[in-house]
């Protein structure tokens, strides 16, 4: 009984906090309703007896995606107006279609009904309390799911491929460390005393040597350059 | 020697087309001539074998497809049907390239062109000993693509690439009829080769399609599709416009050889034919029609090669129509004989214009006969026996292609003898109309023109004189064999008669005044044609006159072309200007095919919902999901 | 454990790794003998293929037959050509950076993921590993806004797509208990039928497959990213992703769903009605020609979908014959699409191509040998692709999809044909710089296969039909 409460109470506030992150008007307020939403869900996690999934959730998705959202959208100015402009003009269209397709799915939902052979097809089947979250997830994963396992970090990989190659590329204005040069460097560094107490009105301001000009980068210039 | 026949003029096609740069014009030329004379011989060969000693053979070359239900071999069926066409084609495409060597001498690209010749002879050899509707369906695009680009081989003149254009449009909408046809005979028989398809015919006699009988449905498609490739009525529009090619390719591919091939296919069908009586009796009518339409038309053409093509067209429509009353072997003695004749005045006329320094207008013409007088005697010859005169080739077949048309006792036969018989009046007077003003009255060239007349090369002359034999002899020595008392014997059952059709017999067995009523007709139209342009020279012009109407209305082709316009082409642009108001005339391009207009109307429209918003891409898809979900709820 | 069934996979994956490994070490640009490397690991996958036995392994995850070799070399061959079409392109665009390759390659494994999958999570794995290194290198001339723009929307939609295929799994498993498609097939054969919520889970993990196959209505991300990508990415994007789809697409409905086949053809039927009248008509007003060859993409695909909706043995081996097909007249066309330069810069409007015919033969004579074919004239290979198609929906009585075809066929052979027309007899616009070697290469020999596949078409229909076979068990 109480659990069933509990569960239509997380449920309610999920739906909620879900549609209020696509409709609030301020972003920061959008990425807040869905870290309520991931608290939600953690906790319907809790009710099936997924401890170890909600946890996951909670550490994963609240405390790092989205405080990153959050994040990005601080950072970034992004002219939320301007991006609904075009959202009054389709809004009762797409409320139309919405409806139908929200129908559709109801009236599908309430004639559900199993499979006659559907327990004994779950490969599965949560082990019950002698083991674990934790253990119960770690055996199917790297036995029979080690091909799907091996395949996200595949995925994984492949994002951080990505990332690195759409992100780190050489833009004119930017300025980058290279330590080989620093270090390169010692010796126009110059050690000097200086008299205590002088201050800059009797010494004058003292400006570093003018950094050698860079040699220019012949490799580099096979690759990219003059054929735009 | 089979396989020989078939493939030494791809073979000339490849050496002249990929190595015609590194060895020169002139090998180039004498390979393919080569390559075809050796395909002659063993044309000849091979006719003589299965025609003559009656020994049809399946030379299989390698297996095709053979999976599922579709099973059919790469194959040459060379039964008597087969090997006439072969024969013909290898003989007459033979001369043709001997008499291009000549015609062609002062061209740029002659490899080029020697290679599309023979490309065009190899494809046409293809269709006509195909095994199955696939290998002969690979044949007949095969010479529509050769045509096409012979058509508009000289590619610089824009007249050519829109005749190219012209012709290869109109041809696709016949073949779009003959694919539904194939789909449709594979549909009812389960297979497309010859053989299980006519052995199978008598089982579905009965079969239905959409409440019209299979068989009906089968003939009326791929004859339309025929009617495509041979221009007949309808799609003929395109046959007069594709004289902008070289005359040596009017004469060989637009006269003798492919527009004949949807004749062939419907004597190679005759075994569907025969039992769709009302498809039978379409192609009677269609043919009777284009018979006189095109003759009626040709009265008129000032074109030298015009006049020549729409006297193509009216031979055609003979030919469809003796088929059409069920005596093929009239039809296809008519195409063989025919196929000398027309290829004579075809070179003929080349060798005017070679002549007359690339002059086409007869009007311009005139009193040159005493200057090419070989030229001159070959046209006479031509004409003589393309009007039907007696022991000419064209006096045989066509006199029995009337005969045929009177003894089937029909309707539609009675239709077609009517259209036949003022048909052959007609071309009598507009082959004497077209040799007078040619040849003789007084020079209406100007001056340097005349000067510069003279005779052919003998390269060209050869074949001349050869075509001239067999434009004489022909008719006289295969008439006994086509449709004599031989022709059991030399058919072979290479063209089947049902049960019900004794044409072959009836038609020897008319009154005695329908074998000389052709004749008749055809000395009358010479006679009219001498009193009209030689005594009396201003008859014409005051007739031109007094119905000027009917002139405009025969100069005009019947406005075929203009019509065409109006159905299709504008109403279709007219669409296009209230849907979008701003006119496409930067994508229509001057393309004359109002289908083209129409699609360009769709084709914005579907380009319009591209916004370049994500959202609305997002949108469009969402709208997609739910209707295919709503569609499934609803369907269930 | 039988992972050794997967041997073609594992060795590429390790590949893969090794020369990520091998290109970020040394300190000059490795792009080109990366490129050899992936290449040769892609050949060295589609002999261990070759030589892959049938069976299923890892789990029930993985499943290899007939269809799987058949596809995958597919998949593989034009990948690798890919590779290859890159070569030239990117060192003079700029972009020859050796994570280009890598990810395709990567790309290659996602696909042949997809093909082998036996199981809903293998094929949504399949098709992310795929997915995510194409946002990536349709974006990959980072300085160009239109390729950014092209590789976030496809991002964007893919999620979507993703979404919808991960939802409509969703509902499947929640009827069946079990995402394996053997067990699925099980389920859905049973005499009590099945819930209107598989249907509708079916009709989402369409929705979500038939967007990575770009087709109607799903496709509307395909003209503005097969035209904002580099134009080697497009290339890719045209040939092996959608071989990996299609296949995907045809296991997934011919395998587990195979018994609710009548409820599903319908959907298939209306998409393939859709892409091909679209495909048809919307590229004839087009001027950019990599735009026009994402509408013919489309009308592709939507001739190759006519044999799914057949959903009977003659139909698959047309829609097999059909991509193979496709494959070659389309990584042709790209070659030639990608040769053509002008002083340097590359040029993709139509117009560019004009008088082709007189500044260089060989390369025009290759382009309308694909146009041609495209348009479906005999006796090239487009023809026979066609016909394989028309003949099964023939034959199974499907007369729309049949006459339809015919019909956009027609319709569609006019901006093939106008491409012809403008390479042929306008006036030159300029001459194109001589194409490098690669790429005459790539032209020739799928010119050859197009022109020649009508004398020996015998030994790709047995293959196709040995693969159909396969998979309809």
């Amino acid at each position: 009984m109480i659990a069933a409460l509990a569960f239509y109470l997380f449920a309610a506030i999920l739906i909620a906090s879900a549609v209020m992150v696509v409709t609030a008007r301020n972003p920061v307020h959008s990425v807040l309703f869905l870290i309520l939403a991931f608290f939600n869900a953690a906790a319907l996690f809790l009710i099936a007896g997924a401890e170890f999934l909600a946890m996951i959730l909670v550490i994963v998705y609240v405390g790092a995606v989205a405080v990153l959202f959050l994040f990005v959208v601080m950072m970034l100015d992004i002219d939320f107006a301007r991006l609904r402009e075009g959202f009054q003009r389709y809004a009762p269209i797409g409320a139309i279609i919405g409806g139908i397709l929200f129908l559709e799915l109801l009236l599908v939902l309430s004639g559900w009904s199993f499979a006659d052979q559907a327990d004994d097809l779950r490969l599965s089947p949560n082990p019950g309390a002698s083991v674990t979250n934790a253990a119960a997830l770690g055996r199917i994963l790297y036995t029979d799911y080690v091909y799907l396992f091996q395949l996200a970090g595949l995925i994984l990989l492949v994002a951080m491929i990505g990332a690195i190659v759409l992100t780190h590329r050489e833009r004119a204005g930017t300025k980058r460390q290279d330590i080989a040069v620093q270090v390169a460097r010692s010796g126009s560094v110059v050690l000097e005393e200086v008299p205590v107490g002088a201050g800059i009105k009797a010494l004058g301001i003292r400006r570093p040597p003018e950094p050698e000009a860079e040699p220019p980068k012949v490799t580099h210039d096979a690759h990219h350059g003059g054929h735009h | 020697m089979f396989v020989g026949a078939i493939f030494f003029p791809l073979l000339g096609a490849c050496i002249s087309g990929f190595l015609g740069r590194w060895i020169g014009d002139k090998a180039a030329q004498w390979s393919t001539v080569i390559c075809m004379v050796l395909a002659a011989i063993c044309g000849s060969l091979a006719f003589g074998q299965v025609a003559l000693s009656g020994h049809p053979v399946t030379v299989e070359i390698v297996t095709w497809m053979d999976v599922g239900g579709l099973e059919f071999a790469w194959a040459l069926r060379y039964d008597t049907l087969a090997a006439v066409m072969v024969a013909m084609v290898t003989f007459i495409s033979t001369l043709i390239h001997l008499y291009s060597v000549g015609y062609m001498s002062h061209d740029e690209t002659p490899s080029r062109f020697f290679a599309y010749l023979s490309l065009f002879t190899f494809m046409m050899l293809m269709l006509v000993t195909a095994d199955n509707l696939a290998q002969l369906f690979f044949g007949w695009e095969g010479v529509g693509l050769a045509s096409y680009l012979l058509i508009g081989y000289w590619y610089d003149r824009e007249s050519a690439n829109r005749a190219a254009m012209k012709a290869f449009i109109v041809n696709r909408v016949g073949d779009v009829s003959f694919m539904l046809g194939v789909a449709l005979t594979f549909y009812v028989f389960g297979s497309i080769e010859f053989d299980t398809i006519f052995a199978a015919v008598p089982q579905h006699l009965e079969d239905r399609f959409g409440g019209i009988p299979a068989l009906e449905l089968i003939g009326v498609l791929l004859f339309i599709g025929a009617c495509g490739k041979s221009a007949q009525l309808g799609l003929h529009t395109w046959l007069p416009d594709a004289m902008e090619g070289p005359t040596p390719v009017s004469a060989l591919i637009h006269a003798a050889t492919m527009v004949t091939a949807g004749v062939f296919l419907v004597c190679r069908m005759s075994p569907v034919f025969e039992y769709a009586p009302t498809a039978l009796a379409v192609v009677t009518v269609v043919g009777a029609s284009t018979a006189l339409f095109a003759a009626t038309i040709g009265c008129v053409q000032n074109d030298i090669k015009r006049v020549i093509a729409y006297s193509t067209c009216s031979q055609l429509g003979y030919m469809f129509f003796a088929a059409g009353v069920g005596a093929y072997q009239v039809a296809m003695f008519h195409l063989f004989t025919h196929a000398f004749f027309k290829a004579l005045l075809f070179l003929g006329a080349g060798s005017v214009i070679h002549a007359m320094s690339d002059e086409q207008d007869i009007r311009k013409m005139g009193g040159i006969w005493s200057k090419i007088p070989i030229t001159y005697a070959v046209m006479w010859i031509g004409n003589l026996a393309l009007a039907g005169i007696p022991f000419f080739a064209g006096y045989y077949s066509k006199d029995a292609i009337l005969e045929a048309a009177f003894a089937s006792h029909s309707g539609v036969g009675m239709y077609a003898f009517l259209c036949g018989m003022i048909a052959a009046f007609l071309t009598a007077f507009y082959s004497w109309r077209l040799l007078i003003l040619t040849f003789h009255g007084a020079p209406r060239a100007d001056h340097h023109t005349m000067e510069h007349v003279h005779e052919s090369p003998a390269v060209m002359l050869i074949p001349l004189l050869l075509l001239a034999v067999g434009a004489v002899l022909t008719g006289y020595i295969f008439a006994p064999l086509f449709i004599g008392e031989h022709e059991h014997g030399f058919w072979h059952g290479a063209i089947l008669n049902a049960e019900h059709n004794h044409i072959l017999h009836a038609m020897h067995e008319v009154p005695a005044w329908v074998p000389l009523a052709p004749t008749v007709m055809g000395i009358g139209g010479i006679a009219l044609a001498y009193v009209f342009y030689m005594l009396a020279p201003g008859i014409p012009g005051r007739l031109a006159t007094a119905f000027r109407g009917l002139y405009l209305f025969l100069l005009n082709k019947w406005y075929f072309d203009e019509l065409y316009d109006a159905i299709f082409v504008r109403p279709a642009r007219r669409l296009a200007m209230v849907f979008w108001k701003t006119g496409d005339a930067q994508i229509i391009d001057g393309m004359p095919n109002g289908a083209a207009s129409l699609a360009v109307g769709v084709a914005r429209g579907a380009v319009r919902i591209q916004t370049g918003r994500v959202a609305n891409y997002a949108f469009a898809m969402i709208i997609g999901l739910v209707v295919f979900v709503s569609l499934f709820l609803i369907g269930r | 454990m039988t992972w050794t069934l997967a041997l073609p996979e594992l060795v590429l994956a390790i590949a893969g790794l090794v020369i990520l490994v091998a290109g970020v070490l040394p300190k000059q640009e490795t792009f080109f003998p990366v490129s050899m490397a992936c290449i040769g690991s892609l050949l060295l996958a589609a002999v261990l293929v070759l030589g892959q036995p049938e069976g299923t392994a890892l789990g029930g995850h993985y499943v290899a037959d007939d269809f799987s070799g058949f596809m995958k070399l597919l998949a593989i061959g034009g990948a690798a050509i890919g590779i290859l079409l890159s070569l030239d392109y990117n060192t003079k665009e700029g972009l020859g950076r050796f994570e280009f390759p890598l990810l395709m390659l990567l790309a290659t494994i996602g696909m042949m993921v997809m093909i082998s999958a036996n199981d809903l999570l293998s094929l949504y794995l399949g098709l992310e590993l795929l997915s995510l290194p194409l946002y990536v290198i349709a974006a990959f001339n980072r300085d160009s806004a239109r390729s950014a723009e092209a590789g976030l929307k496809y991002f964007v939609l893919g999620a979507l797509a993703s979404g919808l295929l991960l939802y409509g799994s969703s509902l499947v498993y929640g009827f069946a208990g079990t995402t394996n498609f053997d067990r699925l097939a099980d389920a859905f054969s049973a005499d009590s039928g099945v819930t209107a919520g598989v249907v509708v889970g079916i009709v989402f993990v369409i929705a979500g497959l038939a967007f990575k196959v770009s087709a109607v209505p799903f496709h509307m991300w395909t003209p503005d990213v097969y035209e904002g990508a580099p134009t080697p990415v497009t290339a890719f994007f045209a040939a092996a992703p959608k071989v990996a789809a299609i296949a995907l697409l045809a296991r997934v409905l011919v395998g587990p769903f195979g018994d609710l086949a009548g409820q599903w053809q319908q959907v298939i039927t209306l998409v393939s009605l859709g892409s091909m009248t679209l495909g048809g008509f919307a590229a004839i007003g087009q001027r950019n020609i990599k735009r026009l060859m994402a509408y013919s993409s489309i009308g592709h695909v939507g001739y190759a979908l006519m044999g799914l909706a057949v959903a009977n043995d003659v139909g698959l081996r047309g829609l097999l014959v059909y991509m193979a097909i496709y494959v070659a007249m389309n990584l042709g066309t790209f070659a030639v699409l990608i040769a053509m330069r002008r002083k340097g810069r590359a040029v993709e409007q139509v117009e560019d191509l004009a008088g082709l015919g007189r500044t260089d033969l060989g390369t025009a004579v290759w382009m309308a040998v694909f146009m041609f074919s495209m348009a479906g004239i005999p006796p090239l290979a487009g023809f026979f692709g066609k016909l394989y198609v028309f003949l099964a929906a023939v034959q199974a009585g499907f007369w729309t999809l049949a006459v339809v075809g015919v019909l956009t066929s027609v319709v569609s052979a006019y901006y093939y044909l106008r491409i012809v027309k403008v390479m042929f007899f306008d006036a030159p616009a300029g001459a194109l710089d001589p194409a490098p070697a690669s790429l005459t290469v790539v032209m020739a020999a799928s010119g050859l296969f197009t022109l020649f596949f009508v004398l020996w078409p015998a030994p790709l229909l047995a293959a196709a039909q040995a693969a159909a076979a396969a998979l309809l068990g």
